[in-house]
């Protein structure tokens, strides 16, 4: 059995942490802008596309995110590329992301009442005019509470990382709860700095969407 | 002896006094029309008396027994006795017609089953939707709906029926039905307390007109005599801007 | 580069599987059963006209903090905390029984924010009718508060329901023999490991697809139905 003291434990969840914080940012970015261009292609209504993003989404919701991950892992060995924990975790929830956010913003550019679009296009307007003077800036208002909020789906997602081997908060927990012999002490630091993270992001998003109703 | 006796009732929302000391006394029987300017506190009054409102001093005795506000028991209780029908109509909506008027008797009163669903199916032929038994309150025109909810608190057999705006929410051509099935019981003996703004059928049914304004009672009388002989500037004013 | 996938190496495996399926159904169903209990408690205690102005402030406090805390950790800590750590508090649990207990206390905490926004947004004249029809309070809230607010929720307490029963594939992390766990073990048996995920990953489609529709059915049919 290794000693270690609560000091020792708590740096090292911390030095942990950062990857956590890493790997949740590289999803959210990336997740982000795959999801900005697939909700452009969904709203173009060209033919096709709105089917075959509404299945990418349909697929991503109905597959458990360890699952997704396992299949990064697995799928990119099976190409022969470099299985390291970093890309086969950023690619899965880089995926598992974008299609979330991207049925997330959908559903606010659909609540844009099709006033505005028939507005906006009886003014000659083409489409990517539209949509980057009327309706974007309207649709972003709306979408930001649940984007922030969705940024503590993917913090918590992080955590599936350490399955496949990423050194984050929750492996490295691991690892010690069993070098200590002290699960309950350390799961319970784990939690506490998971909450952390996520739980002021959390308010953020309440009050956010407070912001948003009292204009209403 | 009186079914309801108030006295000196008073009630505030906050700072605001809305009730200024009330007196008055229901005989079994009695048809009372409520009538006054929004703000008189005519519905407050109404709701006093079956304990949706809390006052804060005075005497309210409903059947002998007075008001006891943090006795569950007791309000329960008193509305066995004290029925209301509300201006928006409050059917339940995840319940047939049917079920609404059954609800409330199987539960408080224990009735069985199948003398419960006689019970409502009689009711319900009363005020005239027997057809009605199985369909969902949104499937009913508002004059429909009120009517349920007349039968719906007639099925707990109340002494005293309280009746709240019950046809303002209503489109001017559903309005009759409803006063019709009213009338009905006022015929039946039954002892109703109402706020309306149907001075015509108040003049028609009412025993007693109780003009209230800014928290008292203003003037009481037969009906005959206060829409015809207003006594004071108050009521005559109320009464000419009705007319115009 | 040829990739050769062989999913009959995986689909021969179907009594593995076909365990794993029923260890998913197993789970979700008992913890959904609790969890709803346990949500509806919760959102009573802090909603807004109910509980909120009845029940003690310190349980108020206590579900609350419950609430938050779920809601902002991940599952799989959740599951090893209660795993791993209470049999060194001296509780034994079995891989099975820390897996449904986790997922009720998870399922609990979300479906009590969802529930209590239904309770909340029930329209006052539907008590006030019910009350003045001399129902007790409890009566009150069981026949006419709760059905039409499950009904109103009903999307997103299924979504919920859904999400938890796809989480409940971390629980393979502790071996409990459901279907990730099943995946495992049989890409550990022919290496077949993308097929092996390709398959379970396509099993969980039809068994979220299949459960939504059940539910929507069941919550229709039972909870708040036409009646």
């Amino acid at each position: 059995m290794v000693e270690f003291s609560l000091w020792d434990i708590l740096r090292n969840l911390l030095n942990a942490a950062q990857w956590t914080i890493g790997l949740s940012l590289m999803a959210f970015v990336g997740g982000s802008s795959v999801a900005l261009v697939l909700l452009v292609a969904r709203l173009s209504n060209v033919a096709g596309v709105g089917w075959a993003v509404a299945t990418y989404t349909q697929i991503f919701q109905g597959i458990p995110l360890l699952v997704q991950l396992f299949l990064a892992y697995y799928g990119l060995g099976l190409f022969g590329i470099n299985t390291s924990p970093w890309v086969a975790a950023g690619m899965g929830l880089t995926l598992y992301a974008s299609a979330f956010l991207a049925e997330i913003w959908r559903g606010c550019v659909a609540s844009i009442p099709s006033g505005q679009w028939e507005a906006s296009s009886s003014l000659a307007l083409n489409f990517r005019e539209q949509l980057r003077y009327i309706i974007l800036p309207q649709a972003i208002k709306i979408a930001v509470p649940p984007t922030v909020g969705f940024l503590v789906q993917v913090i918590k997602g992080t955590a599936l990382a350490s399955v496949i081997g990423f050194m984050e908060l929750t492996k490295v927990g691991k690892t010690i709860a069993n070098a200590t012999f002290s699960p309950f002490l350390v799961f319970g630091c784990v939690a506490v700095m998971y909450f952390l993270l996520c739980y002021p992001v959390s308010l953020y998003a309440k009050h956010l969407e407070r912001k948003i109703h009292a204009h209403r | 002896m009186p079914i309801v006796e108030i006295s000196g009732l008073r009630k505030s929302f906050g700072d605001n006094e809305v009730l200024k000391g009330i007196d008055l006394n229901v005989e079994p029987g009695e048809v009372i029309a409520i009538i006054g300017k929004s703000g008189s506190g005519k519905s407050t009054l109404l709701r006093c008396i079956n304990g949706l409102e809390v006052f804060q001093s005075g005497t309210l005795t409903v059947d002998g027994k007075p008001l006891l506000h943090n006795n569950a028991g007791a309000m329960r209780e008193l509305r066995q006795h004290v029925g209301m029908v509300f201006q928006s109509f409050n059917l339940f909506p995840h319940l047939t017609v049917g079920k609404n008027i059954m609800l409330a008797p199987g539960l408080v009163k224990k009735k069985d089953a199948a003398a419960n669903e006689a019970h409502a199916r009689k009711l319900l032929g009363r005020v005239g939707l027997a057809e009605k038994f199985d369909a969902f309150g949104d499937q009913l025109s508002g004059g429909q709906q009120q009517r349920v909810a007349i039968a719906r608190a007639l099925a707990m057999e109340p002494a005293v029926l309280l009746c709240d705006e019950i046809t303002s929410a209503l489109d001017p051509e559903l309005v009759g039905e409803v006063l019709r099935v009213v009338e009905g019981l006022a015929n039946d003996g039954m002892t109703l307390l109402m706020v309306t703004h149907e001075m015509n059928f108040a003049r028609k049914v009412a025993d007693r007109v109780i003009f209230m304004h800014q928290g008292r009672v203003h003037e009481m009388g037969a009906p005959e005599a206060l829409f015809s002989t207003p006594q004071t500037p108050e009521l005559q004013q109320f009464l000419n801007a009705l007319r115009d | 580069m040829r990739i050769e996938l062989d999913f009959a190496a995986v689909l021969a495996e179907w009594p593995l599987l076909l365990t794993g399926v029923g260890w998913t159904l197993v789970l979700t169903t008992s913890s959904v059963m609790v969890g709803m209990v346990v949500g509806i408690a919760c959102a009573w205690v802090r909603g807004r006209g109910f509980g909120a102005g009845i029940a003690p402030a310190w349980l108020q406090r206590l579900v609350g903090a419950y609430v938050e805390l779920i809601r902002n950790t991940p599952f799989i800590v959740q599951l090893f905390f209660i795993f791993f750590g209470l049999p060194a508090m001296g509780v034994k649990v079995s891989a099975e029984w820390a897996s449904v207990i986790a997922m009720v206390i998870n399922l609990g905490a979300y479906a009590a924010e969802i529930i209590r926004a239904g309770l909340e947004a029930t329209p006052k004249g539907q008590m006030e009718a019910a009350q003045s029809l001399a129902l007790t309070q409890r009566q009150v809230f069981v026949w006419v508060v709760l059905p039409p607010a499950l009904k109103k929720v009903w999307p997103s307490l299924v979504s919920q329901i859904v999400i938890v029963m796809l989480g409940s594939s971390v629980c393979g992390q502790i071996s409990t023999q459901e279907l990730s766990y099943a995946a495992d073990l049989i890409q550990s048996r022919n290496f077949r490991s993308f097929e092996s995920f390709i398959v379970v990953g396509a099993i969980y489609l039809v068994l979220a697809v299949a459960t939504r529709q059940l539910l929507n059915w069941a919550g229709a049919r039972f909870v708040f139905g036409r009646r």
